[in-house]
Parts: structure tokens; sequence; C-alpha cells
């Protein structure tokens, strides 16, 4: 990213109620500064003002850090809670429901600041204690009008990064010709859309002819250190048998193939997908808001000559990981968990990841505990008090105590969806819970 | 969601953080190591099958020339523990011999890709630039970004190196252009006129690489011999290696040839006695056995004829140019070709790396192991197999 679109400013101070206004007014004037508007900063610093509070309580007359980052069309503030042997379990989005009584849900500080924001996200840095990360963005104005621009089909065409105001034409003209799953979220809005890309938060693509005709375009990001995740490719009044879309695909593999990308995911596929460069990963069923549910099939692309690995499973999940790995030619050594009566952590710590745009929230595991049924169940019913329909769960399985997870998931009804091949440190389940 | 990744690695234990983010370099941290394959034993019990045919590093089959092979068999265990030549000295008064240079022009390193660092070592400083193109062999670009240097990459013009587009790329902090001849994978080449006219206009200013590792699988007559060239260009730089036609990958020996005064500063950041005593002498061996190079080239020959009718069979469309070696595109994932591949005990080279989406590139082995291979590929693309 362009260092020019990063600015960081922090503080260090306890967690003592007396210096709540220091930190909040941190929070206000430091957001006002790195350009967020009145009305961001307003909801930056209520979230910040939560979290504070809760931080008080929860672990009193601490040393923290509060850094405040700008970055081009959001503005974050990271809690660093610099402490190794902290009891997670107090960071549960969950952790104060009384199950007797679920009106206490209203007061949960965690909670009351994922409202505020458009991101929260909780992670643990071993050696170096525990992460909160509140995400604000910039208001953008929406497209102004709805009519579609008249596009040729191209006869000749070749492919370009694009300039600054074909970006804005190439979201525009994807969302007239693209149902919104299909689209990045972002796309609704020309002006952030243009923003991240100068960030470097994606790179796109565009095909065009001679006269600057926009015939299509094709957009991809980092969704980890191994992975690249694209949306598209989009054609607009493009014939059907227009070669566009794979050269689209291929300059885009063209850009990857040397870089540490393992894989190219396409979670949301258009039609115009040249399925003989992917595999089939699986399925999953999108809940829009408001709308009737859909199933999608997501595609995969191996990058690189895969030499094999080894993966952790437990019994209730090894057929499906023997049927996947079968189906997709993935050679893994499966290796079972066993529970030999050994003494158990008590509680089990979740993170949360929540994409408003999509209604869509992701779960992982920080901490397996024996408590793991009872606590992803009080998340799956906060989730769903709070009006999320799309909940996901992602286990690594490189990592046998995240697999610990499995009975709880079956038992609160998450089923398997795909495997996303070393997405993590090892591949990746993706699991849906089934009731969404 | 699209908030930027944070490394997160719950299996690390405890312990104080080295502060990385300090101690390394902007262009290392952005570099991704390379990741060599497994050893066959590993990716055979992976895979499930019992055996292995090679066929993605264009290895010879024929193993070694006769004459390397006894030095490899009666090398003396007791001379393992005595250092080799350290600069291997009698290897580049016979390759002096060999191509009417004086050994002060040969610089002996373990492998060609030792030697491709050392060329980069010594003309390029953070901020200068090389041209090469952008689907040829990667170790050139790879090196040069781990160097701190750009490298710049011009496309292939009709699957071979595009010489006006690299004179057009050239700045005053370009300092290396490299040239793969033939180039691998495509099997293109320029012919002597095409390099004497690139050389020309270039006028000496940089420094041209031209790597040769497949020189010896080429009989076309318009083909140059970059070493009788360094005379009359002596910004010319000529890399060879042992590893294809002579079979002596598992021994790691190449070697670069150039004029005395550019050969004495690339010497400047060479590793001395990078290159083991075994290899020196097999090499010593191997060099100029042309029955080798006839039988090898025999049996390249045969297996082109044999498998360009084959692929034709298949409707598979392929490039088979100058080496020992053809690339196919095949109509589905290459990475997934690979893996249905190894699962009947075939390993091919996927192209994707190569910036060829979709291509494999298959060496050009023994009739045998050929015949394998071609079975495994209409199983692995029938449709049956693809349900």
């Amino acid at each position: 990213m362009e260092a020019e679109h990063f600015k960081t400013l922090g503080l260090e101070l306890s967690t003592v109620e007396a210096f709540l206004p220091v930190a909040t007014g941190f929070a206000e004037k430091s957001a006002l500064a790195l350009g967020l508007g009145e009305e961001g900063a307003l909801s930056l610093t209520l979230a910040t003002e939560e979290i504070f509070l809760y931080l008080c309580q929860t672990i009193p007359a601490q040393k923290i850090k509060i850094r405040c980052r700008g970055g081009g069309y959001f503005v974050q503030i990271e809690f660093a809670i610099p402490i190794e042997d902290l009891n997670l379990k107090a960071f549960n989005l969950t952790a104060r429901i009384d199950p007797e009584d679920e009106g206490d849900w209203q007061d949960l500080g965690l909670v009351l600041a994922s409202r505020s924001v458009d991101r929260l996200r909780i992670w643990e840095e071993k050696g170096q204690g525990l992460h909160l990360e509140l995400t604000k963005e910039k208001v953008y104005p929406a497209f102004q009008d709805t009519l579609p621009l008249p596009v040729p089909p191209l006869s000749r065409f070749f492919l370009r990064p694009p300039e600054k105001e074909e970006i804005k034409s190439l979201a525009r003209l994807a969302s007239e010709y693209y149902p919104s799953p299909f689209l990045p979220p972002f796309f609704r809005f020309p002006g952030k859309t243009v923003d991240m890309a100068a960030g470097g938060d994606f790179k796109t693509m565009v095909a065009v002819d001679a006269q600057g005709h926009l015939g299509g375009g094709i957009l991809w990001y980092w969704r980890g250190p191994k992975i690249v995740a694209c949306y598209g490719p989009f054609l607009f009044n493009q014939p059907q048998d227009s070669p566009m879309a794979e050269a689209l695909l291929e300059a885009l593999l063209q850009e990857i193939a040397r870089t540490q990308a393992m894989g190219l995911l396409c979670r949301y596929p258009t039609p115009q997908l040249p399925l003989k460069h992917f595999e089939t990963l699986g399925s999953f069923t999108y809940f829009p808001v408001e709308q009737e549910p859909q199933s999608i099939r997501a595609y995969y692309r191996h990058l690189q000559e895969d030499m094999g690995s080894t993966v952790w499973t437990h019994s209730d999940l090894k057929l499906f990981l023997q049927q996947t790995y079968r189906r997709m030619v993935l050679p893994r050594e499966i290796r079972e968990i066993r529970d030999y009566g050994e003494k158990r952590n008590p509680y089990s710590v979740l993170s949360t990841r929540f994409d408003r745009d999509r209604n869509l929230v992701t779960l992982y595991p920080l901490r397996p505990g024996a408590d793991a049924r009872e606590n992803l169940g009080d998340y799956l019913r906060l989730l769903k008090k709070e009006g999320w329909r799309n909940i996901f769960f992602e286990m690594d399985l490189f990592s046998p105590w995240q697999v610990e997870f499995v009975p709880a998931l079956t038992e609160n009804l998450f089923s398997p969806a795909f495997i996303l091949p070393n997405a993590g440190n090892g591949d990746v389940v993706l699991f849906q819970a089934l009731e969404s | 969601m699209w908030s930027s990744f944070k490394p997160w690695n719950p299996d690390l234990p405890l312990m104080k953080a080295v502060p990385l983010e300090r101690l390394v370099p902007e262009y290392i941290k952005n570099f991704e190591a390379y990741v060599p394959s497994k050893p066959d034993d590993v990716l055979k019990k992976y895979y499930g099958c019992s055996r292995l045919i090679r066929l993605n590093n264009n290895e010879n089959p024929l193993g070694p020339p006769p004459g390397a092979q006894a030095v490899i068999r009666r090398f003396p265990p007791a001379r393992a523990a005595v250092y080799p030549s350290g600069d291997s000295f009698h290897l580049r008064e016979k390759l002096a011999d060999c191509h009417g240079l004086h050994p002060d022009q040969f610089l002996v390193g373990n492998g060609a890709n030792e030697v491709i660092t050392f060329v980069i070592k010594a003309f390029c400083q953070q901020g200068d630039n090389i041209i090469t193109a952008d689907r040829t062999f990667s170790v050139y670009e790879w090196v040069a970004e781990f160097s701190g240097s750009e490298a710049r990459l011009v496309p292939l013009k009709d699957f071979g190196f595009d010489a006006q587009a690299m004179l057009e790329g050239i700045d005053e902090r370009t300092k290396i252009l490299f040239l793969c001849n033939p180039n691998n994978p495509t099997g293109s080449y320029w012919s002597q006129e095409e390099l004497t006219c690139f050389l020309e206009k270039i006028s000496g200013r940089q420094i041209v690489v031209m790597d040769e590792a497949y020189a010896e699988f080429v009989e076309k007559e318009d083909y140059p011999n970059g070493l009788d060239l360094i005379r009359q260009y002596p910004n010319l730089v000529v890399f060879r290696t042992f590893s294809k036609m002579f079979a002596l990958a598992g021994l790691r020996i190449g070697y670069l040839a150039g004029d005395p005064e550019v050969v004495d500063m690339i010497r400047r950041t060479a590793v001395v006695y990078s290159v083991n005593g075994v290899a020196q002498e097999a090499a010593l061996a191997a060099l100029n056995d042309q029955e080798h190079i006839h039988r090898t080239r025999e049996m390249v020959k045969r297996g082109k004829q044999f498998l360009i009718k084959e692929l034709t069979r298949l409707g598979l469309p392929h490039i088979s140019g100058e080496g020992n070696f053809i690339m196919i595109k095949v109509p589905e994932n290459d990475s997934l070709v690979y893996r249905k591949m190894m699962t009947r005990g075939v390993m091919i080279r996927t192209m994707t790396g190569f910036r060829f989406p979709n291509y494999i590139r298959v060496t050009v082995a023994d009739q045998e192991s050929l015949e394998i291979f071609v079975e495994a590929l209409g199983r692995c693309l029938s449709p049956s197999q693809n349900d």
C-alpha cells in the first residue's frame, strides 16, 4: 500500500475510567484529522468509549496502546493489549451473556461497539497480546442515476490497468449488468472504489478498444498471505463467444503467477468465469437481505504444484474430508485427533469478522475449550438476534486444536461447505450455519 | 472484510519476537522464497504411486556420459575430506581448450543459478534494473528482485524474445539484458543474425547475458554459439550448464564465459569452493563427449516425433521448439493435470508459474517414459476422469 494513504497516531494509557475522556478525545480528534467526517468520527468515538469501558472493567489498570490509522477510505482504531497471559474468555462477544436473561445482551460493550462501526476484529498475536480493531469507513455518495451506459461489442480489444475514471465506469457498468452477490460491495460507491484501488486494496484489469470503450474487467485482492480472490470477469454487452473473459482471467493469472499466491478463489463467480481454468470447491447458500436465498458454487484454482501435506480431522469430519480431497485430487494425509481424557481448558474463545455489506459474519477459533458447544450456541443466538443471516466458521486443518470444534459445530447445525486449500497455515474448511 | 491481513499463528511457542520489521530490507519482505519440490519418496507416498517418472525438469534419462559415470563410481571416499579446487582450475583449462578462450574467461558455479547470482551481484545495485522476457526461465527475475533490483519484463512476441521491445525498455539504470537461447519453455531461439543485430544496437552499453542451458540440443545451422561472439562483443556473457545435456544436475555445476575484464569483475562476487570435487571431475570427463551428445539428440528427435504425433491424435495444441522439452496446452487447470498425472506416477511441470496458464511442459525422454506419459495424459483428460 502506498505510504501517503496511511497515517498513524498513537496513545498509551491505563485502563482507568478517569482516562475515558482521553481515549475518546483521541479517537474523535484523530478520526477527524484523518478525514473521516463528523458522523463517522462520532460513531468511532462511541465504539471507542464502549471498548475502553469494557477494558476498564475486564482488565483494570493495565497499560494499553491505542492506535488510530487512516487508510484512504477508512479510519481504524486499534487497541493493543500487551498481556501475554490474558484471560481471553472475556473477549468472546458473548462473554457476559446470562442464558436466563436475554435482555442483558443489549448491554454488552463489545456488541454495542460492533454496531457503531463497519468492522470489528479481535485477534491474538502470540507473544504480543490481544488486538481489538474497529474500522469505520468514510461516507461516499452512491451512483446518482442508474441508466446503463452504451457499450458496443468490441471486435478488437486490449488489456491494461484502468485509469481512475475507468475504475468508476467499471464499477458503474458492473452494477448495471450483474446482481449484487457477484459484485464487490464497494462498487456501489465509485469514490470509495477509486480510493481503495489507490490504496492497493485490490487490482483490476480492463478490456478496452482503441476508442476507449470499456468492454469488461476483472478485479482481484489478497484474501490472506497465500490466497488471491477475484470478482468477475465482468463483460458488458459482449458476444457469447467473446474471448474477453478468458483474456482477462489469463492477465490476472500472469500478474499473480510469480507471487506467493498458492491459489485463486472465486467465491462469487459470474457466468462468464472460464471454468476450464478452475476446480469446483463446493456450494454455499447466500441469504440476501429481504430476498430469497440462493445457492452459489465457489471455484478455485491451484497456482502451484501441490506437493501434499498433512491435515488434522475429527472423526465427524473425516468422511467429508476424504470425499472432498478425492474429488479434488489433493494428496493429503488425514490424521484424526483423539480424546484420551486429558485435561481441557474450560473456556473456548472465538473471534469474529463482520461483513456488514453482505450481512455475513465469519467466526474464527482463538482457543478450544470444554464449553465450545455452549459458546458457539451463544454466538449463534446473539448473531441471529443481531440480524445476521449468513454465518460461517473457518477452521484451519493445520491446527489440531481447531479441529476440536467439530462436535460443537455439528451440534449447532453447522455444515461443511467446502475446503479452501492452503488458505491458512494449512487447508481451511468453511462451515455454514444451516439455519441462518 | 477488506481489512489488510494480520499474521496470526497460534501454533508457535511463546517467545520474544525477532524485530524482523526493522531488520529485514523492504525488497526481501516482498519476496517469496522458492519452495522446491519434495523428495520423490515423499511425493510417492502422498500421491499413492509406486513409481515416479520425472518429466518435469528436462533431465536427461540417458544419465551422464560414460566418462563422467566412471569418475563418479571411482571417486575415492577419502577425497571427500579434502577441499576441491576453489576455482575449478582444471575444468576451466579444459573449457578454454575446447572453446579457444583463456581459462580466466570462465567462472564455474554451483549450477547455472549460482552464476546468475554472481552476475547480478557484480553489476546491479538497488535502483538498477535488468530486462528480460515475461515468460522465460524465472531465476533472472527472482534473483534481480531479491537483490533489490527491478526486473523489467518484456512480453514474448510469437513465443520468442522481442528484441525491439527489450531495446525500448532500456534506460540509464539498465545494467543487464537476459536472453534465454533457446528459450525455456517455448523453445524459440534467436539466429546468429538476430543476435548480432541486437548486440550491435546495444553497442556495449549494457551487459547482455545469453543463457545457453539447452545449446547442446540445438542442431539448427543458424543457431549462434555465444562463446564464439565474446571477442567481438566483450559485453556478452554466456551461461552453460552441465545439468541438461550432460545429466549432472544432481552434482550442481554450470559456468559462465565472457571477456576477461568482465569476468574479473564477476569473479569478485563469486563464492569460492562452492563447486564440489566430484562435480568438477565429472564435468571435465563429460565435456565434449560427442557420442553422448549424438545419442541424446537422437533420443530427443525420436521422442519429439512420437509426442507430436500422439498430441495431435489427442487434439492437444503444443509448442515444440529447440531443447529437450515440449509445451502442451491442456483443456483444464494445469495444476489439476499435474495432480492427476502424479496419481499415475508421472511428474510434469505446470506452466502457470511461467505465466502460461493451462499449459504443461514435458521433458522429451526415452520412448518407454513417453508412452507411459501419453497413456496417462489421455486418461487424465478423458471426460470420465472429470466426472
